[in-house]
């Protein structure tokens, strides 16, 4: 029935792939890409993988066209050309060919989509459906596993993303104080801008925490509710400028913020062990926690998780633009 | 089972085939932009619509929320950079063009 759309939408993805790398001009290029994750997250909406679709919404109308953004404009926007000699031209197709063949082959051995006898769908995802619901009281399965049986590979997922800014943070960081020579004075002056953010920014963000707090029971969670936050943050840095939203999360406490929700996740985690019980084994705090059985603390634990996930990728995704933008000097921005 | 939803959906995707064109075709960036800005709105639509054929709203109602408040965010980011650069190439810029215009680019 939806597989007519899903075709079409998949010709469409492909013909807007080509496009990105035929157009020269890196501006259109990165346009292209946001219409590329449209269609993405369309794709998997009607696959019914509505947890991946709110990422892909999130993070593609949220915050990745901003970041290309912020690059090109510290940079440029066009392709400076670096002509290779024919032999270079011909190891880098050979390579491109390669690579792609070697990719279609590893597709070949995929079991088909959907398919019930597929050794994924009968044997882990058996289990998650029958006894997910009974063992932790949580209707979103994705949010189950990923936070609960999966636990220690979304821990590692939250220290990538703080790795990440730390990352782009020390690269970028400039130590000395030198002013730009661009004129800001006439820069953020936009009335109509400045109002509808200060309009818009309080409901994008209670839309982020009701996001972070009902994972639960409908798609989101810790992730997509922190991609919304920072969004909020870096809509506020663009209508403003960065020395208004410095005054609202500093760049120091924007760092502490971001390790303090990676120790939240591990240290909820931490607690369990001295209680006698494995790293990450939630049931453990029923013992911490009044009047909740087994099955209540890993469903309010899976919260607190989300929160220390949530705080995390709200930081990194304001401090990955701060540096974008800024260059690392954190004084000037779009 | 194909019902005036499912048919809604495909039409909106056929709108869309005409965007993409706009997209390829677009003479300056700000028609690419105006383009992708139109698909963000039909995919909300189309969201919902999916949510019916499903027969989960509930489940895709956020999606769609979500695209509501950020869909504008992008483009304001390349509203101002455009204000901040003072430059829009009234050309398209081409694989066809392989001549030397990074020397021309001023800011």
């Amino acid at each position: 029935m939806l597989l007519g759309i899903e075709t079409l939408l998949l010709i469409l993805v492909l013909i807007l792939a080509v496009v990105s790398l035929w157009i020269r001009d890196l501006m259109s290029s990165v346009v292209v890409f946001g219409a590329y994750s449209f269609l993405m997250c369309l794709i998997w909406t009607g696959m019914g993988a509505v947890d991946v679709a709110f990422t892909e919404a999130a993070v593609g109308a949220g915050v990745s066209t901003v970041f290309f953004v912020a690059v090109l404009f510290n940079t440029t926007r066009r392709i400076q050309f670096n002509p290779l000699d024919l032999s270079a031209k011909i190891f880098s197709a050979i390579l491109c060919i390669g690579t792609g063949y070697l990719l279609m082959l590893g597709l070949s051995d995929l079991p088909s989509w959907g398919d019930p006898q597929a050794l994924v769908n009968t044997n882990v995802s058996k289990y998650y459906i029958e006894s997910a619901y009974k063992q932790t009281k949580v209707p979103n399965l994705v949010t189950a596993v990923l936070a609960d049986y999966r636990a220690f590979d979304t821990m590692f997922e939250t220290c990538v993303v703080f790795i990440a800014v730390l990352g782009i943070f020390m690269l970028l960081k400039k130590d000395g104080r030198e002013p730009l020579k661009e004129t800001s004075a006439k820069a953020n002056d936009n009335l109509i801008i400045r109002v509808a953010s200060r309009f818009m920014v309080p409901f994008i963000q209670l839309f982020g925490l009701y996001v972070v707090a009902h994972g639960h029971y409908s798609p989101g969670g810790g992730f997509q509710g922190g991609v919304i936050l920072g969004a909020s943050l870096i809509l506020v840095a663009m209508a403003f400028n960065i020395e208004f939203v410095k005054q609202l999360l500093s760049i120091k406490r924007m760092l502490l913020l971001a390790v303090i929700g990676v120790i939240i996740f591990a240290g909820w985690g931490l607690v369990p062990v001295f209680l006698g019980q494995s790293f990450l084994d939630y049931s453990a705090w029923a013992a911490l926690l009044p009047g909740t059985g087994e099955i209540m603390a890993r469903s309010h634990s899976m919260l607190a998780v989300e929160i220390g996930v949530a705080i995390t990728v709200m930081c990194g995704m304001y401090g990955i633009y701060m540096s974008l933008v800024s260059d690392g000097r954190f004084d000037k921005g779009l | 089972m194909i019902n005036i939803f499912t048919w809604a959906s495909i039409l909106l995707i056929v709108l869309m085939l005409m965007l993409v064109y706009r997209i390829i075709v677009g003479p300056t960036v700000i028609d690419r932009i105006v383009a992708v800005n139109v698909i963000g709105t039909k995919s909300i639509v189309l969201i919902v619509l999916m949510g019916i054929i499903f027969d989960r709203l509930a489940m895709f109602v956020d999606i769609a929320i979500g695209y509501g408040l950020l869909n504008f965010i992008a483009s304001l980011a390349a509203a101002k950079y455009f204000k901040k650069h003072h430059r829009i190439d009234s050309k398209n810029i081409t694989a066809t063009e392989h001549t030397a215009k990074g020397a021309t680019n001023g800011h």
